[in-house]
């Protein structure tokens, strides 16, 4: 199966669909308030290190502000600039299309953990919470990247299959 | 600083700094409160809001089922405990209509307006939850009903169990709920505090419900007036005193009471009724819309 571009933003969209309303119900309940599901990050990471940095910035950019402005509860922005950001400093130092698994498996615990912590950075800049670093840390950031880790574990060969293909299509097209 | 211009060079640093002040005027913009949203917004969420529907009904299915199949041995007892609630209401309804009819005559005896005697009377209308954000600091629902159904920012919004916050902001066809665990008091755009009472004690009890600690799940009930009589395991619900929130919406249980911080008050910890996972069905209270 081929998938291009405009198929694979679908995909993601579907992906930022399923984070909202399927994921919850198969998170148990006394989980819930602990792993915060982010799967459109994970697959920007994906982007970030096999394809191109500036793509992984446009979609981070994008798809934070299509979840902010869906769940638009106290501001707009944040997560925009979280996942752009954060996509973009890792694509800045681990952008190698041929990063070995491990490699990939720390960039998604990295990232996760950078735009959690952007984000923790802006409400405290706007002082829209009150709860110390180190309790968010234990409370929500490392349940939320152990199952980043596996969710990006379960991604990880179609993903990279599907990045490589597109990589390779682009190479010909610039050629021809 | 040389050194940074050399990093980036002179167009990638321009562009850097105009987004991030574009991001800082996006973000202190958004953050203080709106009446109604732009139409790239309310487009945006419409659409997103139609999609996750679809998707979030026949998840809930296959999850209830599971659900169901698991809560079948406890099924009898429930029907046990439900038999007696009723008996108990339709006791208390049979009371209830004759106090209904007395308040009424009274109010027409001494002169009431139409929109005093409207104040209390609230429209319920159920909501489907279509997707949920459970972060800590943005704790959102998104629900299927909007401006076009007559929802506005700030109504109140309960589970079948009591309260779970308030419409923060609405399009034509969705709404977000701000879920009452981002109550904060030092925070100047948090949800504003419900004035509070306890049942069986109206007209003796007040408080101010005004902080939730997500560390110990509970909420915070503030301002309690020395000699107030309140009690643990109180069941404390909304006075509707101030007008922003309804009448008689239940909040939650005392847990302590204790003196508050300045020694002069008392402050009470309350479990909150609501538990805050599992979203079903929601109701939205309509409140008659006043003159401003």
């Amino acid at each position: 199966m081929r998938v291009n571009k405009s198929v694979g933003i679908l995909l993601l969209f579907l992906l930022f669909i399923l984070e909202g309303t399927v994921l919850p119900r198969l998170i148990p309940n006394a989980w819930q308030m602990r792993v915060i599901p982010n799967l459109v990050f994970i697959v920007i990471l994906f982007v970030t290190v096999y394809h191109h940095r500036h793509t992984a910035l446009i979609l981070g950019l994008s798809f934070g502000m299509l979840h902010d402005i869906v769940f638009y509860g106290r501001i707009l922005g944040a997560h925009s600039f979280a996942m752009g950001v954060s996509a973009y400093l890792i694509g800045l130092i681990f952008q190698t299309p041929r990063a070995p698994l491990p490699l990939m498996m720390t960039v998604v615990l990295l990232g996760s953990l950078l735009s959690d912590t952007i984000l923790f950075g802006i409400y405290s800049v706007f002082n829209l919470n009150q709860e110390p670093y180190s309790w968010a840390i234990l409370e929500y950031m490392l349940p939320s990247m152990l199952f980043h880790f596996a969710i990006g574990l379960l991604l990880y060969v179609p993903l990279r299959r599907q990045l490589e293909k597109l990589k390779n299509e682009t190479r010909k097209e610039e050629t021809a | 600083m040389l050194k940074l211009f050399k990093l980036f060079n002179n167009k990638r640093l321009f562009i850097l700094l105009i987004t991030l002040v574009m991001f800082i005027v996006v973000m202190g913009f958004s953050l203080g409160t709106r009446k109604s949203l732009s139409w790239p917004e309310n487009f945006v969420r419409d659409t997103t809001g139609f999609v996750q529907g679809i998707f979030y009904k026949p998840a809930g299915y296959v999850a209830g089922f599971f659900e169901d199949i698991a809560n079948l041995h406890k099924l009898a007892e429930e029907n046990e405990q439900l038999k007696i609630v009723v008996a108990q209401y339709t006791r208390e309804k049979a009371q209830y209509n004759f106090i209904q009819s007395e308040n009424e005559r009274l109010m027409k005896d001494l002169k009431f307006t139409e929109s005093q005697k409207e104040k209390y009377n609230y429209d319920y209308r159920i909501a489907h939850v279509e997707s949920i954000n459970t972060e800590p600091n943005n704790s959102t629902l998104v629900i299927d009903i909007g401006s076009k159904d007559g929802v506005r920012p700030n109504m109140a919004v309960i589970s079948t169990e009591g309260l779970v916050g308030v419409i923060s902001q609405v399009s034509n066809f969705t709404s977000t709920v701000k879920l009452m665990t981002m109550m904060n008091a030092n925070d100047p755009n948090s949800q504003s505090a419900i004035a509070a009472t306890a049942i069986g004690k109206e007209n003796a009890t007040f408080g101010m419900i005004e902080s939730y600690d997500p560390k110990t799940n509970k909420l915070t009930m503030n301002k309690i007036p020395p000699g107030d009589p309140i009690q643990p395991k109180d069941q404390i619900v909304s006075s509707g005193i101030g007008g922003l929130y309804p009448r008689g919406l239940t909040i939650g249980t005392v847990d302590s009471v204790k003196v508050g911080e300045f020694g002069l008050t008392s402050s009470a910890v309350i479990t909150p009724a609501a538990d805050f996972q599992d979203w079903k069905e929601l109701i939205v209270v309509y409140t008659q819309e006043r003159a401003e």
